[in-house]
Formats: structure tokens, sequence, C-alpha cells
């Protein structure tokens, strides 16, 4: 656990100061992909929300779910969306947000209320005067009832790869007035990401993982999901693609037989927390017959911040760290 | 051998018997009779320990209300009016089930259970049936069948609640001579209601005639069996003859404009 | 039904014991871990004493085997049989086929006690999920017990089983709501609840074997000794009181054991439905109405059912799992299907 806490550290350490520096240019692939886009380059400081907005508003941005145009910079953001709560703070819009769900709870002090992301109220979400809402899905007819309030509604779904988390981060930028410091935090994570895979190595195809998402039943997640893509950077070998089937839309239910014969030699853990499964390392342990597993048997159990493995939002860089430190060590035995 | 003193039912808030009084010696057939509603079966079920009541019932000298369910099930055998049967159930099962009363809780019918309800069975000619469900039998055959199950428990007290509505006039003497019989040889006690006032008559040492919860006479057959009673009690017109035995033969009399 | 043999009770609890040995030595060849038979026979007669034949197994196989594959068999057969034998008992006690073991709000207590578990108890760990669903279970019960005597006492439809049944609807029904508002409050455990309500064996462990064993004997016992009092039930209330039995103390007591059967069950496997409606449907069509052997058979064969469908849950799609609950109702509902084909309208 101690490198890890270290590792992160240094993560979020690392960027908060590129979102302070707030070096004018940012990479092009994260340029967003919106109608009138050219941002003044290089602008004022990330964290002043007081940047002047009026020239990039009013803005369309090429949401996934299709075009959303915005008029004006909005002042009072609802969040309906835990990684859209971080990537509203992290560009600087947290003074916008008014509202956020009641699974957002990242970073401290977000105002937390009980609307609920899953099965939205449009009613509730109304209640706050919202004048841009960002959500992870469209549930309980929330866009068209939003729309009839003429309230734009911003829907940035689970990413699949991390270009889009990328492109989400600068879309909710670029939606807020923030574009430059969202561009910024991007590039920041970038460069995070690249040191880390340089460090720990990309051709890790001798090491194989297990990647835990839930136990009793076992589910887990391939290397097609957001979360198995990241850890195939390292050119790890993900256990569970062998078992999957079209239908379980990359998270297969394992039995735990097929667990130990395949001999992970890493078993990343997303359901430790309290919250979410308890599922500590100490308790795959004490699992009848798990004891037998390279993973087990050399300490590569890892807990992972089990929130920054769920989501894909401006944490990544940690959720990368987290793997690295495991395949180092790993790799090291 | 059976003594009721008084009895009074309340269901749902109406009272339905209001002091009824009869007795019956051992061996002795006493058998209700009345218009439909008057309370007979409610009589039968108080005795069967089924119903709250008010004043007494006495088996001997015991108190009904005394007994406990397993004691008083050996007593009493009771067939109801319109008993549950249970489709699936096969014939030698449901007998059986009469000698839930000699059963320990925790205990299996034995050898000589099935002795018991076999010779029930022989009994009420329905032998033949005991490898058959209790819905592959017809109507008569399932009251025989009743009748052996509650013959299996070897009874003191015979409560017969209705028991040859279905039955052919040849089943329905058989089964009324075998109780007969059973009665005078084994001293079984037998307290039956019976539609057929004629039958009712040949059968029972007493008649008791109900009315609205109330004993409107009660006696021998031929002091209760009357023009007068009858149609005063059940607004039927009948003429009453005199059998070859001396018995009362009740026939009715249609209304000849 | 032909008629009865004699001697036929005893050929077909033979036959179901049979089935249940049969079943388990299937499940035990097969797997995702590929064991080989001929090392897994080895190692099996290994455990056998004195008989002194050293296992080919390596230690990771030998654990496959006998730390997996052998405590999920004999989980598997327990639940199994509890859930069966409860199906059956309810049965009795409500005369009506159709009763589950998840009746009486048993499953919706338990589905609400897992749920207020992982949402609010986290911190005590994972072990506390299959004592709060134990304690769901039994609670559930008890409520529309509650439920039912009060309506029974007060209400219009008596104090027979039919105002329980309808009291453990609603309780069921309440219950089930009250969860949803529990997991609504807590969207990220929603994946974690689900799982646990499809049902699974595959956090099985001899731990939890030895976990159920006291509830599942003395329960299966208590049960078995009634099935007597239960086919007396069967002629209603009224003619089972005038035979010397006391409807409402029967009911009581076997209802008692009937919720601790499956709140053992569900405790170690979740939710896993059918198997409580269709092996003692199948027992009846076999042996008839009698619960003397209707209980018995169905105990067996819920065993060896439930060990069948955990072995294709656990294979079919190896090496991924299907949920058992899927498995049950997939081969479940068809083969219920066929057997109501030969059924006759009367039975309901
Ligand atoms: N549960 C009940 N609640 C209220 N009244 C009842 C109840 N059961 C029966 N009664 C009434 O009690 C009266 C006596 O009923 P009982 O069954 O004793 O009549 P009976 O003499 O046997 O009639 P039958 O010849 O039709 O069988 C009837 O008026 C009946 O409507
Ligand atoms: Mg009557």
């Amino acid at each position: 656990m101690k490198p890890l806490t270290s590792a992160a550290s240094a993560v979020l350490a690392a960027c908060a100061l590129t979102a302070l520096a707030a070096c004018g240019s940012s990479g092009s692939s994260s340029q967003p992909s919106a109608q009138p886009a050219s941002p003044a380059p290089g602008g004022g400081p990330a964290t002043s929300s007081a940047t002047p907005a009026v020239a990039q508003f009013p803005v369309t941005i090429s949401a996934p779910g299709g075009p959303v145009t915005i008029k004006a910079q909005p002042a009072r953001i609802v969040s309906l969306s835990p990684t859209a709560t971080e990537d509203l703070f992290a560009v600087g819009a947290g003074k916008q947000v008014v509202a956020v769900d009641l699974s957002s709870n990242y970073p401290s002090g977000v105002p937390k209320t009980s609307l609920n992301g899953v099965t939205p109220n449009v009613e509730a979400v109304a209640g706050y005067h919202p004048s841009l809402v960002v959500t992870d899905q469209d549930a309980n007819g929330l866009v068209a009832g939003m729309k009839k309030l003429g309230v734009p509604v911003l829907v940035e779904p689970a990413a699949a790869s991390i270009d889009e988390a990328y492109a989400q981060i600068t879309q909710i930028g670029q939606a807020t007035g923030h574009l430059a410091s969202a561009q910024d935090v991007v590039a920041g994570m970038r460069a995070n990401i690249a040191a880390d895979l340089a460090k720990a190595g990309t051709a890790h195809s001798d090491l194989s993982y297990f990647w835990e998402v839930s136990a009793n039943p076992y589910y887990s997640a391939t290397s097609k999901t957001f979360a198995g893509s990241i850890a195939a950077m390292f050119g790890l070998k993900n256990i569970a693609d062998a078992a999957a089937k079209a239908a379980d839309g990359g998270y297969p239910q394992l039995t735990p037989e097929y667990i130990l014969s395949a001999k992970p030699q890493i078993i990343f853990l997303t359901d430790n927390q309290a919250t979410d499964g308890g599922q500590t390392p100490a308790v795959v342990a004490a699992r009848p017959g798990w004891p037998a597993i390279p993973a087990v048997k050399n300490h590569e159990v890892i807990a992972m911040n089990d929130d920054v493995a769920a989501r894909w939002g401006p944490r990544l860089p940690l959720l990368v760290a987290e793997i690295a430190a495991a395949v180092e060590s790993a790799a090291g035995k | 051998m059976i003594t009721v003193r008084d009895l009074t039912v309340t269901l749902d808030q109406t009272r339905v018997l209001h002091g009824v009084s009869c007795q019956t010696p051992p061996g002795g057939w006493l058998c209700l009779i009345g218009p439909n509603g008057a309370g007979k079966s409610t009589v039968l079920r108080a005795a069967a320990g089924l119903l709250a009541y008010g004043g007494t019932i006495r088996l001997g000298e015991a108190d009904l209300g005394s007994l406990r369910g397993r004691a008083r099930a050996r007593a009493i055998a009771y067939v109801p009016q319109a008993p549950v049967l249970p489709p699936d159930m096969l014939v030698a099962d449901y007998v059986l089930l009469g000698r839930t009363p000699h059963l320990g809780y925790l205990s299996r019918p034995g050898r000589r259970d099935r002795l018991v309800a076999e010779a029930a069975l022989d009994k009420l000619d329905v032998s033949q049936f005991t490898g058959r469900r209790l819905e592959q039998m017809s109507g008569g055959e399932r009251q025989r069948v009743v009748l052996a199950r509650a013959l299996a428990a070897e009874p003191s007290v015979l409560l017969l609640d209705e028991p040859t509505s279905m039955l052919d006039i040849g089943h329905q003497q058989q089964v009324l001579e075998l109780v007969d019989g059973l009665r005078r040889s084994a001293g079984l006690t037998v307290v039956s209601t019976l539609h057929d006032l004629t039958i009712a008559g040949q059968y029972a040492d007493e008649l008791v005639l109900l009315n609205a919860g109330r004993v409107a006479a009660a006696g021998s057959a031929v002091a209760v069996l009357t023009p007068g009673l009858i149609a005063e009690v059940y607004g039927a017109r009948v003429e009453v003859r005199k059998g070859h035995d001396g018995r009362p033969v009740v026939a009715p009399v249609r209304n000849v404009q | 039904m032909k008629p009865r043999r004699p001697g036929s009770r005893a050929a077909l609890i033979g036959a179901a014991a049979a089935f249940v040995v049969a079943a388990a030595l299937v499940s035990v060849f097969v797997g995702a871990a590929n064991l080989n038979p001929v090392a897994v026979a080895t190692a099996l007669a290994g455990k056998i004493p004195f008989l002194g034949v050293h296992s080919g197994l390596s230690a990771l196989d030998s654990a496959v085997l006998f730390q997996i594959r052998l405590p999920r068999i004999v989980l598997g057969a327990l639940v199994g049989a509890l859930l069966a034998v409860t199906g059956a008992g309810y049965q009795g006690v409500f005369r009506n086929p159709l009763v589950d073991s998840g009746m009486l709000g048993a499953s919706a207590g338990a589905g609400l006690g897992a749920t207020i578990a992982i949402v609010y108890l986290g911190g005590l760990g994972p072990a506390v999920v299959p004592v709060a669903a134990f304690t769901g279970s039994l609670a559930g019960v008890a409520i529309a017990s509650l439920a039912g005597a009060i309506g029974a006492a007060r209400g219009s439809l008596g104090s027979g089983p039919a105002t329980l049944l309808l009291a453990g609807i609603a309780v069921g029904m309440f219950l089930t709501a009250a969860q949803t508002v529990v997991l609504q409050r807590s969207t990220q455990v929603l994946q974690q609840v689900y799982s646990w309500l499809l049902g699974s064996l595959s956090g099985a462990s001899w731990q939890q074997v030895i976990e159920i064993l006291p509830y599942a004997g003395v329960s299966v016992a208590v049960i078995l000794l009634h099935g007597r009092h239960l086919d007396v039930l069967s002629v209603g209330d009224d003619e089972a009181r005038a035979l010397g039995i006391n409807p409402r103390a029967v009911r009581a007591i076997a209802i008692g054991s009937c919720a601790l059967a499956a709140a053992a069950a569900v405790a170690v496997s979740g939710l896993i439905g059918f198997v409580g409606i269709i092996v003692p449907h199948v027992a009846r069509r076999l042996a008839g109405p009698s619960y003397l052997t209707v209980l018995p058979l169905s105990l067996l064969g819920g065993a060896g059912f439930l060990v069948l469908a955990d072995t294709l849950a656990r294979t079919v799609l190896a090496p991924a799992e299907l949920p058992i609950g899927v498995v049950t109702a997939l081969i479940g509902a068809p083969a219920f299907i066929w057997v109501l084909r030969g059924t006759r309208a009367v039975d309901t």
C-alpha cells in the first residue's frame, strides 16, 4: 500500500501543478471538435473562473449523444455523474456547480445532493434552476424533460477508450468556458501517464492479471473494457479475455476454478472498499484455494482506489500509477 | 353416552343455536332433523369440538371441553356434510388418516393401523378401490370411503352429517344397516342428521326436530313425525302412514288444484 | 397414478439417493479447470483412509478439487435439498402446489437484509452479508406471520392459510419495495446487489457448509417428522381438528422450520428460484401426494437437481460461468412445462 499512496500523491501534485502552470500550448489531438472552435491561445489562468467567456459562447459541443448548443457561459451547473463532477472541478468550473448527484464524492466539498443520476427526477433537477446539466446517461426522459425547460443537457457516457476520456474533459471545459484549462488538464494527464508507462514498461505479455469487479459471483473486466484498455497499455495479459462472450459486454462471470487454474500473477481488486464489497487483499487470501494463486502467494493482490477504477475522469493517472506500481513489483519477481 | 345441555352457538355475531338439549344412551342412535339452516350441522360441529359453544356437552361422565384434542378424536369420529377430499390422495391413504388419533405425535401408521383401515374399507364395500385416487371415485363411492375413514378411528361416538345424501337406495340401506349393526354389536353411539324422514324414523331411537336453532320436538319417530309438526316446521304437505313395522312412512303430497 | 405397489416408497427414495450420488460424481469430474479425471479419481481415493493411494494432482489442482469443487458440490446439494424440502413443506402447509420456498417474505426479507448489509454495513466486511440475509429472511417470515395473524383475527378470510399467504405476498412486495428504496440511495452497489439476487454458489467453502449444517439439520429433521401431519392438513382445518391434530400448531412448526431452512439456504447462495416448486412437483408426480414420501423425495431430488444445475452453470460457458438462478430457470421452466403437460387440472 505504501508505494501506491506515495504514487497517488505524486500524481495529484503533478496534476495540480500543471493546472496552475497553465502553459497554453496543449496537444492538438485533444482539440475539441466544436463549431466555433479556436479559443484564444494561451488564455488566462485556468483557476480563474472569471475568464471572459463571452467570445466562446454560444458554443456547440459534439457530444457523443449528438450536438448540444450552449448559449452563454452556464452559471448554474448540475452534475449527475461522478466522473463529470470530477471533470468540472478539474477544469476550474467548480464554482459554477450548484448541485451534484449522491454518488459524486470527489473532490471533497462538492455540493452533494440527493439527486440520483441513475434514476433522475426531472423536477428535482429543475429545482436547482440549472443552466447546464451534465450526466452520463439519459435516463427517465431527462434530456427531453430538460429540453422543454430550455436547459441543455450534456451526456458524457462511460468512455470506451482513454482518448474518449480526454475528449470528454475538453468538451466539459468548452461547455463551461474553461477550454484552455481543460486542455491543460489533459496535457498534464498525458504527461503523467506517459511517464508511468515509460518507467514500468509496456511489454509485459508474460504477466497475467485478474481484474475483480465483484466477488461471489466473480465478475471481471476484459481488455475490451475501459479499465482493461488501461491495463493493456502495459502489455499485460487479461485472464478474462479467454472467457469473454459477446453477450457479457466485456464483464464475464468467471468460475473460481477458472481463476485459480489461470494462475494470474496480479489481482486488481476494484471491490475492496467497505462501500462496494469489502474484498480486501486479506479477504482474498482467506478464500478457499486462493493461496495457491501466484498473485496471492507473491502478495500481488492490489487494493485499487475503487472510485478511480470505475471512473474515466481527471484522476486516470492515479489508476495508471496504481497499475504501474503493481507491474513493476510483479515483474521484479 | 352423549348428553347435550342448553347448547348455544354464535357464529359471526349471529346466534345460531338457542339452548338445544338432547341425549342418547350408549349404543343409541340420535337423529337430528329439521329444515335447511335449522342448526343440525352446527350441533354436530360443536360435539366434534370444532366450535366454541355455551352450555355443556358430556361424553359419558366427561365434559367435552376437558378432553384434549387426541383423546376427544379417539372417542368421537366426525363425518362432515361436505368432506374435503384431496383429489390426488389414494383411497388407502385417506382411510388411514382415520387412524390419526391413535398415533403418537412422531409415530407413523403401523401394521395394526393398516389392518383396521383395510377392515373398514371392506365393511363399506370399497376395498377394491384402495389404489385409486379420490377424484377417480363416484360421489357415492366417496361417501362410503369417508365413512370408512370414520370407522377406522374405532370411535365410541360417530357423528354423521348427511352420510347417505349421495347413495343409491341399495347403498343407503347397506350403510345404515352397517352403522346400525355396529351400534348394536360394539355399543357405538350414533348422532346423525338425515333429510329423509322415513329413513330417519326407521333407524333412530330418538328424533330431535330442530327449527331455527331450537328444539321443536323430540322423542320417538311416531311422536315427532306428524303431518301437523312437519307442516309447521318445514311448510311441507305430507301424509304419514304406518309402515309394516309400525314406524311412520312420510310421503309428500302434491298440491293438485 | 397407478395403484401403489408395496415397497415403492423405499424404491423411490433409493432411486433419488442414487440420483444424488450420480449427480455428485458427474459434477466432481467436470469443471473449468479441466482436471485430469484419472488424477481426480486417484486424489479422491487418496482421501479414503488406509488405502494409501497418492494423488497425482499439483498443489494448485488439488486446491481446485478439494477447496473449490468439492465444497461447492456439497453446498449445492445442501442448498438444493433445503430449497426443495422447504417448497414441499410450504405446499403442504398452504395446500397449494404453487407456493415456493421464498414465500412469506422469506426471499424479499433476505434481499432487503443483504442490500442493507451491502449498502450500510460494508465496513463490517463481506461476511456480514450472509448473516444479514439469514436474519432478513427470518424477519420477513416473522413479519408476514404477524400480519397474517392480525388479518386472521380481524379479516374476512378466516384463520386459514389463505390469509397468511396473502399477507406474505403483501409483506414480500413491501420488503422488495423497501429494498429498492435502499438501493436508490447507493447506486454504485447495484451490480453487487443484483449478482447476489441472481444467486450463486461460487463462494462455496467448507466453512459455509459447516456454518449452515446445524440449521439445515434441525429444520430438515423437524420438517420430515411432520410429513404425516401435513397429510392430515390436506383434509382441511376442521377435519384435521376432528382427527385430533391442531392445524395452527402444525402450521406454526412447519412454517418455522421451513423458514429456518430457507434462511440457511439463502444466506450462502442468494436467491435461487424454481427449485422449491419444480422438485416437489416432480416428487408428487412420481409418488403421489403423501408428504411422508414427497418430503424425503424432494430433499434428495433437490440436492441432485441443484448439483446438476450448478455443474451446468460452471461448465456450459466455461471458463465463464452462468448465474445459477438463470440455469435453474432455464432448465427448470421447460422441465416444469413438460411435467405440467401430464398434470390434471385439479392439481391446482
Ligand atoms: N360461519 C357462519 N356464520 C354465520 N352463520 C352461519 C355460519 N355457518 C352457518 N351459519 C348459519 O347457521 C345456521 C345453521 O346452519 P347449519 O349448517 O347448522 O344448518 P343445517 O341445519 O345443517 O342446514 P342444512 O340442512 O342445510 O345442512 C344457518 O342459518 C346458517 O346460515
Ligand atoms: Mg347441515
